[in-house]
């Protein structure tokens, strides 16, 4: 384990990275010096420096900004996919945990289900079904990442449903809905926010994953995948085309996944 | 008196090994992009299976070099007065792999096998003027034809047309994975998506050929690996290297590089029953917006422009590459006179397998926004191209190459009618398409196909593109690789192996 002062060090370097990460996408527009699929047929594969920072691609396209926009494309499935699994989640979760032991237990059944299958494998099954596209990524991911949370909070919720403060409040004949507002939820919200950065650098890496095979973002829509993909031909000749998107894509997973783990540190100390 | 023995018998072993090393010189390695689907030469329509059973079948009549159709299996051919009677001479002494004598009956045999409609080739229709075989003798085949039917010596001369044992066939032999045919090569193994093995047929009827040995066809789907495959001297020749690949290839010293022309027909297809693009002027835009040129140098590796729906270098061909030339300015005021604005989406429909069109859909899509369309890709998998696009035509814009056929029916048949997917009718044209079938004669057809094809290229149902190069790699130890004419295999028989 890293110590405390170093593991503060890391948290704060993830937390910067992710702070500029987030500026550049909002920003890409003013931040890009170029536009992102615009082609230079005429510079094509040019190696950084000069008027392209990071050089260009294969079709010309300046790779600093194809790689500020590819930004866009990680953080939307990002926030969107988190959010659809995070609701969905602790939905089915919460009424699992608050119904009878037969809905309950159907409930868990097709969670249980649905986290069986190998997540990449789902992801194309569900994408194919739908059509290629972002938006079809972000519902597919969504769903299935909902399970993680809906165990998660089916436990911590029959858990608290047993703390005292609780069973007071029921006993005191509290509506259910009130006991789940004022009680369960605020006590629910520190394990689903580490969650939610945990699944958040998963989602990531399948959106690239996914436009990497060509099912999720269509070019030219700029996407760190997508730009992967179109490097893999060119591994020899220009290699810095799959640096880039490379770089951000694992620094982009390592800072979420350290964030994830500072967090659970401070939201959920261990006594 | 121990030490002696032990020397001996060292010495033995190395006789041994060098005498190994001696009998079996390393065998030709061939990369094939992919495992086919079946070695059944009449069951497929899979590019991979001709590539390799090319080696292993022969058929009557086969395209040289310049893709003039000589006699294979047949030694000559005559037809009657009325084009309705065609008769075949066949080559004498032809060995099938399991011993068999070929004669007429195998032919016959063969047809009737591809023809059978419970047989369900995908390339029967290609045989559907025969109407009855006679075989008068052992060494004579006699087509009836219920019309004369120009395309069928192309039907002969294609993979499909293999002649397989009429023994065989009668005892429901596993064509699909013990293929026995009269060709240069016996298969000696198969191993799925690894590599297939032949041996050379010391019994062909070419004296003297084939010049090696072995032949080892090695399935390697990645490009990447073919070229360093290629560079290690892993692999002798490949058919499918991109124009990118080339100078480090080169740098390598170890291969050599010929850049033939393919018989693609590589093209941006247009929807012509879909509004606006039913507007003439509306196809015009699109085709003065696109630079062809760079399209094929650099989705492509390079290539000959076109202006009309025949690959270049097609004996058939004819130059309109001209009519409308790269004019990005012409192209808005075109698309400003028929009305079309940034609200028109036109969905541009790629297949994803194929990287160079996809590659090349980026392109177009950039140019066709440059000059004030509002275009957007949507990517799809090979199965469902072929149903929404090719056979359902879903779409407004796709990217695709049409592959050459050996003769121009194959190519333009259909065009003009509803059938195809561009989905643009124009009566002259089917009818002159169709006249074409059924006339015999170069010059008589050419007469027919140039008028069609100058409609064709007036109307522009699709951007023509133009014909790409290929480029094949093969080992400097390599001599006389030959791929045929437009059918793109293999033909191993000239090679010859230091």
């Amino acid at each position: 384990m890293i110590g405390g002062q170093a593991a503060r060090r890391l948290f704060y370097a993830a937390l910067v990275y992710l702070a500029i990460l987030g500026a550049a996408a909002a920003a890409a527009p003013w931040v890009a010096p170029h536009s992102p699929t615009e082609q230079h047929l005429d510079r094509r594969l040019a190696p950084p420096g000069g008027v392209h920072l990071l050089g260009t691609d294969n079709l010309g396209r300046d790779l600093l900004s194809r790689t500020i926009f590819g930004s866009r494309s990680a953080l939307l499935v990002g926030i969107v996919s988190v959010a659809i699994s995070a609701l969905l989640g602790s939905l089915v979760g919460l009424v699992a945990a608050l119904s009878p032991r037969a809905v309950d237990n159907l409930l868990m059944l097709v969670m249980d289900s649905l986290l069986s299958f190998p997540t990449v494998l789902l992801a194309i099954t569900v994408v194919s079904f739908l059509g290629y596209g972002l938006v079809q990524v972000m519902v597919a991911v969504g769903v299935i990442y909902s399970p993680t949370f809906a165990r998660l909070v089916r436990v911590e919720t029959l858990a608290l449903k047993t703390e005292g403060y609780v069973e007071a409040s029921h006993a005191l004949g509290t509506p259910l809905a009130k006991v789940v507002f004022r009680h369960i939820l605020p006590n629910l919200l520190g394990k689903v926010v580490v969650q939610c950065s945990i699944t958040f650098a998963l989602t990531v890496v399948i959106e690239a994953s996914l436009s990497y095979l060509g099912l999720g973002a269509q070019p030219p829509t700029p996407s760190w995948g997508l730009m992967l993909k179109d490097a893999r031909d060119y591994l020899a000749q220009a290699p810095w085309m799959a640096l880039y998107p490379g770089v951000a894509l694992a620094l982009t997973v390592l800072c979420f996944n350290i964030l994830g783990d500072a967090l659970s540190e401070r939201l959920n100390p261990k006594l | 008196m121990r030490k002696t023995a032990r020397l001996a018998l060292l010495a033995a072993g190395l006789l041994l090994l060098a005498g190994l090393a001696g009998a079996a010189p390393k065998p030709l390695t061939f990369a094939l992009s992919g495992n086919p689907d079946t070695l059944d030469p009449q069951k497929t329509a899979g590019t991979l299976t001709f590539q390799t059973v090319r080696s292993l079948y022969d058929t009557l009549v086969e395209p040289d070099p310049q893709g003039k159709l000589v006699g294979a299996l047949a030694e000559r051919w005559t037809t009657s007065a009325d084009n309705l009677s065609w008769t075949f001479t066949l080559r004498k002494g032809v060995k099938f792999h399991n011993g068999d004598l070929l004669t007429s009956k195998d032919v016959k045999a063969s047809f009737e096998r591809i023809k059978a409609k419970e047989f369900a080739s995908p390339k029967a229709s290609e045989y559907a003027a025969i109407t009855a075989i006679e075989t008068p003798d052992d060494a004579t085949v006699v087509f009836k034809l219920s019309a004369p039917a120009a395309p069928l010596l192309a039907a002969l001369a294609s993979g499909w047309g293999a002649i397989l044992p009429k023994s065989l066939i009668e005892t429901g032999h596993d064509f699909a994975n013990k293929p026995v045919g009269t060709g240069p090569f016996v298969l000696k193994e198969w191993v799925r998506d690894n590599r297939i093995v032949l041996a050379k047929n010391p019994d062909y009827w070419l004296k003297s050929m084939p010049r090696f040995d072995s032949l080892i066809f090695q399935i390697i789907p990645e490009r990447a690996v073919q070229v360093q495959g290629l560079i290690a001297g892993q692999i002798d020749g490949s058919d499918i290297i991109d124009q990118e690949d080339v100078a480090a290839l080169e740098a390598s010293g170890k291969v050599n590089v010929q850049r033939p022309l393919t018989a693609l027909i590589l093209v941006m297809a247009m929807n012509c029953s879909k509004p606006p693009l039913n507007d003439l002027r509306v196809r015009q835009a699109v085709n003065q917006a696109i630079d062809k040129q760079a399209i094929l140098d650099v989705a492509y590796g390079g290539g000959q422009p076109i202006g009309t729906f025949m690959n270049y270098g097609n004996a058939y061909y004819k130059d309109f590459a001209s009519l409308y030339p790269y004019d990005p300015a012409r192209a808005k005021t075109l698309l400003a006179q028929a009305g079309v604005t940034k609200d028109t989406v036109f969905e541009m429909v790629l297949p994803s397998n194929y990287p160079p069109h996809v590659k090349a859909g980026e392109m177009y899509q950039e140019m066709l926004v440059k000059v004030g369309l509002n275009v957007q890709i949507k990517q799809m998998d090979w199965p469902t191209w072929l149903k929404d696009v090719y056979t359902g035509a879903k779409y407004d814009f796709t990217v695709i190459g049409h592959t050459g056929k050996l003769d121009p029916d194959g190519t333009l048949g259909g065009y003009g009618t509803e059938k195809r997917y561009v989905r643009w009718v124009n009566a002259q044209t089917a009818e002159l398409i169709a006249k074409g079938a059924t006339t015999i004669g170069y010059e008589n057809r050419r007469k027919l196909y140039d008028q069609a094809m100058e409609i064709m290229a007036k109307e522009v149902p699709f951007v023509f593109t133009g014909t790409s190069y290929r480029r094949i790699v093969t080992n400097k130890r390599v001599r006389g690789f030959r791929m045929d004419p437009v059918l793109d295999t293999f033909d191993f028989r000239y090679t010859e192996v230091q």
